[in-house]
């Protein structure tokens, strides 16, 4: 009984090794030719969707396909280029834009701080000489006034994602945005006119002439403390001019592009015109902080040619001494009490009189 | 909370202002009793009111070449104002539904859009030629500014509405529009009302005395 027992769990164990070991010894060449496949040549079953997706993805490049729809760029699924694109604004744009911008306020802060205002030697005597008519000054505030809303949507679009959000919360940023996009947008087309006034209004007394190298040359006078000679317009503010004039016009046209993109032009040339328009903002806008900061607190009398196109004759023989020759002898200076009446200062001189004319009466 | 008040209470308030205030200026002007004129009338009265009207709406030729800023800039801003006041198409859908019960075909967003900003770039010429001109600057009053500063802010709010995907810059604009409304009867803006009645009364003094004007 005791072996006829043995024998049958002898036999069963071997029934039971027989049935999991065998399929191993049929499974076991495949395996090890498997392992040794994978070492030699990789994976043989292929995942039937990566061709398709990586021909999808287009990593390698855009390959345009065909499509029912036909406008620029409907045969392009994804575009590649979109993404070089997109790091670059977030990773140097953004970064090296704001760089930029703070690393040119605060040279000017400097600037301001080792070398103060710079005073008119003997200071201002009041005595005028008219420089800007009423559209050249009407023609420069637009375009000031319009540059600066653009300025300041371009850089809440632009930085509004790392300085603004975290100030102010992602639902707050989003209502900006929205309202900062749709006035960029409607208000671009406005200052391309406004630099067309700007062009008509300064464009023949912008001309280069002789003399300008040389202003430029000694820095236009803050670069040592001899006179620089200059006429109506001098080296710097005809570079600034043109400065303008011309990457106004850049900044116009890439936002003219990418404000109607229904006109024929591809993504690439889209993503292109944005970089093109961001580097051309942040260079002007930079300028601006030196043409504002010369304007109001850089030099003594430069602002009041803009307020009321009439500047201290000291003030033009300082900056512009050939200007304020020809105005001596034209007989074109005008006393501090004409200055005041022709901008109807004389409020107090005409209630004296009033009062003086009702005492007489009595 | 803010928003059922600018919506509600705030917005009908300001529709009553604006509508008692304007009555309350034009009544006198149109009811007005004037000494009878017993001459003899040289030309018709009526002729000279309707010639007037049009006739000072053309710049004067002697004058052209100096207020030609103002010509241009005023014809901008007021043929810009009334294109996006009128026809933009949230105005029309708003007047539709809400006062009309009919509207009609709004101007296509690009043509909305260079209204606008017409009618921006009019504005802010004719507001910079009041503030740098010394003359206008003298004749202009504090509240020609809150005028010009008050319209310029609603065409403002109402452009940064125009994705129409936030109601609380819908809210800022209304609320805007509301101000607008409030300050309107009591100001120089009351000249949109005026300045047809202004025109053809003295055109028709002129003209009854045969003297073109």
């Amino acid at each position: 009984m005791k072996n006829h027992w043995l024998c049958g769990r002898s036999s069963h164990l071997l029934l039971l090794i027989f049935v999991f070991i065998l399929p191993l010894t049929y499974a076991m060449p495949g395996l090890s030719q498997t392992t040794a496949s994978a070492e030699n040549e990789g994976v043989l079953m292929k995942n039937p969707g990566a061709e398709l997706w990586r021909n999808v993805r287009q990593r390698d490049s855009a390959s345009v396909g065909i499509s029912q729809v036909r406008s620029v760029d409907s045969g392009v699924l994804i575009n590649p280029h979109a993404d070089r694109w997109a790091r670059f604004r977030v990773n140097y744009l953004i970064e090296y834009g704001l760089m930029t911008l703070v690393a040119i306020a605060s040279l000017i802060l400097l600037f301001y701080l080792a070398r103060g205002k710079v005073r008119i030697e003997g200071g201002l005597c009041g005595k005028m000489v008219h420089r800007f008519n009423d559209y050249e000054r009407i023609s420069h505030w637009v375009l000031a006034i319009v540059f600066l809303f653009l300025a300041v949507t371009g850089l809440t679009l632009l930085l509004g994602r790392p300085l603004l959000i975290p100030l102010l919360g992602h639902k707050v940023f989003s209502i900006l945005a929205s309202a900062s996009k749709e006035s960029h947008n409607l208000f671009g087309p406005v200052f391309l006119v406004s630099l067309v006034m700007m062009l008509v209004a300064f464009v023949k007394r912008n001309i280069y002439a002789r003399g300008d190298l040389t202003w430029l040359l000694k820095g236009g006078g803050m670069i040592g403390k001899t006179h620089v000679s200059g006429g109506f317009f001098n080296m710097g503010e005809k570079s600034w001019y043109w400065l303008v004039i011309l990457v106004g016009l850049v900044i116009s046209v890439s936002g003219l592009i990418l404000v109607t993109p229904n006109l024929g032009q591809g993504r690439v040339v889209m993503e292109l015109s944005h970089v093109v328009h961001v580097v051309a903002a942040i260079v002007l806008i930079g300028f601006s902080f030196g043409h504002i900061y010369l304007a109001t607190a850089g030099t003594e009398g430069t602002g009041e040619g803009m307020k009321s196109g009439y500047v201290d004759i000291k003030w033009a023989q300082a900056h512009h001494d050939r200007w304020a020759a020809e105005c001596h002898q034209q007989d074109l200076v005008i006393s501090a009490e004409d200055y005041a009446k022709l901008q109807g200062k004389t409020n107090s001189t005409r209630d004296a009189s009033s009062s003086a004319d009702m005492q007489e009466a009595k | 909370m803010m928003a059922d008040f600018i919506d509600g209470p705030l917005w009908y308030f300001s529709l009553a202002v604006f509508s008692i205030g304007v009555i309350w200026r034009l009544t006198p002007l149109i009811f007005s009793k004037h000494p009878g004129d017993l001459s003899v009338p040289r030309e018709s009265a009526l002729a000279g009111a309707i010639r007037t009207v049009f006739s000072r709406s053309i710049p004067d030729r002697g004058s052209l070449s100096r207020v030609s800023l103002q010509i241009v800039a005023g014809y901008m801003f007021h043929l810009g104002l009334f294109a996006v006041l009128f026809f933009a198409a949230p105005h029309v859908l708003f007047l539709h539904e809400q006062w009309l019960g009919f509207g009609w075909t709004p101007l296509p967003h690009w043509a909305f859009i260079l209204a606008s900003q017409f009618a921006f770039l009019g504005l802010l010429m004719l507001w910079l030629h009041r503030v740098v001109n010394p003359v206008s600057r003298l004749i202009s009053t504090t509240g020609d500014h809150v005028g010009t500063i008050l319209t310029f802010v609603v065409m403002l709010s109402g452009c940064l509405a125009l994705l129409q995907g936030f109601n609380e810059l819908r809210l800022l604009h209304r609320f805007c529009v509301e101000l607008f409304l409030i300050y309107f009867p009591f100001s120089k803006l009351m000249h949109t009302f005026t300045f047809i009645p202004s025109r053809a009364f003295t055109g028709a003094w002129f003209g009854r005395r045969g003297v073109r004007s």
